[in-house]
Parts: structure tokens; C-alpha cells; sequence
């Protein structure tokens, strides 16, 4: 197994958590299941978290940016099979794992992407990449998801990478964790 | 001109360009007919841009790539004001749209 980042959690038994699982049926995982799973977690989770006082409008938008971002990313870059979501929230903590089968070539080269957007200030790398992307009319401008979330947000991000069950592919799994208001 | 979905809708109003909605299209090639109702906005020689952002409720990172681009374009008219309006309701906009004055100083930027 690689592991990259932080993929340290901290929310334990006595967390709010919640696994939903997007499987491939008859009708194929599609970009809609990315905003219908998010706006669902963000609603959940933010009146779980407004329980304590907590302002839900905050809370509910950096969960559904969260959510939406690395699912949209599970979406673009899988092989056919399950896409899992686990969350978790404790005392603010709110943690978020996405897992799903990629190619290993796919998986390579995202291992490149993290070490270079994890090397540096993500607030500075995310105008030089904006920069670089606008310059390049082909450019897809990956990357800056990861950076928004990492500079705007404030997200600890991790990633590990094994072997998958299913043949020649690799399972990713994306950990994410924020501080909520 | 204008792009209607009933998700999202784009819009301009002259030189004021207004979004209101969910945006969160797939990538670049997605959001390109938006983009291109933006540079015409720019093609008409306007004497100033507005981006009218207050009602729009969501963006994903695909769409704040486009608001970026669409500034880099603007900074090949130094002198032409540019003004960015957010919400303070709209969380996304505090967030991300701070980004869009360190790529061009020319952007004043309001959230109301």
C-alpha cells in the first residue's frame, strides 16, 4: 500500500457516521449521483451538526463542496464497480472517506499529481496551476479541486492506493477532514 | 444573450453578466458555452464588467476554474473596471472568490 498526505482519523465509535454506497446497477453510476449523494450528506450532517448550535448554512455548504468534489473525481476517473462514502462527524471534526477501483496507469499518475500539490503552500500553487491552466487551451486544469479544497477550505487530505480484488486495477481510497464552525 | 436550464442560469444584462443557480458541470468543455457568452460580453468593448455571483448558490471547482480563466482574459484590459458581486450568504463566494483579485488587482470585489 502508498499512502500520501494525511490520512490520519480521529473520530471513533462514539462519532455521528454514516456509509452509503453507490453501486453499478441498471442504471450506471452517473455525474447526477455526485450532487444527489452530496446535497443528501450535506443536509444530514449540517442539522446534525447545527444540533450543537452550529451555523447549518456553513456547515452544510463545505460538506456539500467536499462531498461533491471528491466524488466528482471517483466519478471521472473510475473503472465499473462500487463507489463507497464514509462519514464521520464528532465534536466539529467532520471526516469524509471516498473509495473506488481505478486503472493502475490512472493511479500513477495521480500519484504524481499529489507529491507535486502536496510539496509546496496550496494557496500559492493554486494560482501558479489557474496560471498555467489558462495558458494551455488543452489543459484540464487538474489538480485545482484538490487545491481549492486544501487552500479555501482548509481540508487535511490523504490518499492511499492497494491492490484491488478486481484484477489489474488499484482502490483508491481519498480521506478527507475538515473543522466545522 | 442567455443560458437557461432551470438548474442554472446565465445571462447578461449589457455589460452586467448574472448567474444564479447550481453550477456544477463536468469540465472545461461543459462550461464552454458559458464562457463564450462571457468573452461576447468582452467582444462588445464594454466600458466595464459586472459578474453578478449573488444568486448563485453553488459552484464546483470546474466552474471557479472558468471565473478564473475569464479573469485572466480580463487583465489584457488594464484599464477597463471590473467588478465581482458575491453574497455573504453564499459561503463559496468568502471562500474562493478572494482568488480571482490575486490574478488580476484590477477586480474590485463586494460581497454583500
Amino acid at each position: 500500500m502508498k499512502t500520501f498526505g494525511d490520512t490520519a482519523r480521529i473520530n471513533g465509535s462514539g462519532a455521528f457516521a454514516m456509509r452509503i454506497t453507490i453501486s453499478d446497477g441498471p442504471l450506471g453510476v452517473s455525474w447526477q449521483h455526485a450532487s444527489e449523494t452530496c446535497e443528501f450528506l450535506g443536509d444530514v450532517f449540517a442539522l446534525h451538526h447545527a444540533k450543537q448550535g452550529a451555523d447549518y448554512n456553513e456547515a452544510r455548504h463545505s460538506i456539500v463542496y467536499l462531498v461533491n468534489e471528491l466524488l466528482e473525481n471517483a466519478i471521472k476517473f473510475r473503472v465499473p464497480g462500487t463507489i463507497s462514502v464514509d462519514c464521520s462527524l464528532h465534536q466539529g471534526n467532520f471526516e469524509l472517506t471516498v473509495s473506488n477501483d481505478t486503472e493502475a496507469e490512472v493511479a500513477s499518475r495521480f500519484q504524481a499529481l499529489i507529491e507535486e500539490i502536496t510539496s509546496r503552500d496550496p494557496g500559492e500553487l493554486l494560482i501558479e496551476r489557474i496560471e498555467a491552466n489558462a495558458a494551455d487551451e488543452n489543459s484540464s486544469g487538474s489538480g485545482l479541486g484538490l487545491l481549492t479544497l486544501m487552500n479555501d477550505y482548509g481540508a487535511r487530505l490523504g490518499w492511499d492506493f492497494r491492490s484491488s480484488a478486481t484484477g489489474g486495477a488499484v482502490m483508491l481510497s481519498t480521506h478527507a477532514a475538515l473543522t466545522l464552525n | 444573450m442567455e443560458i437557461k436550464t432551470g438548474e442554472y442560469n446565465v445571462w447578461n444584462e449589457g455589460s452586467i453578466i448574472h448567474y444564479e443557480g447550481t453550477l456544477r458541470l463536468s469540465g472545461t468543455d461543459a462550461y464552454q458555452p458559458i464562457l463564450e457568452l462571457m468573452q461576447q460580453v468582452l467582444a462588445e468593448k464594454p466600458q466595464n464588467v459586472v459578474l453578478d455571483l449573488t444568486q448563485l448558490e453553488f459552484l464546483n471547482s470546474s466552474g471557479i476554474n472558468l471565473l478564473a480563466k475569464f479573469t485572466i482574459e480580463l487583465r489584457k484590459h488594464p484599464d477597463m473596471p471590473v467588478k465581482v458581486v458575491g453574497s455573504s450568504k453564499i459561503p463559496w463566494q468568502s471562500k474562493s472568490l478572494p482568488n480571482l483579485q490575486k490574478l488580476h488587482k484590477g477586480v474590485e470585489l463586494v460581497i454583500v
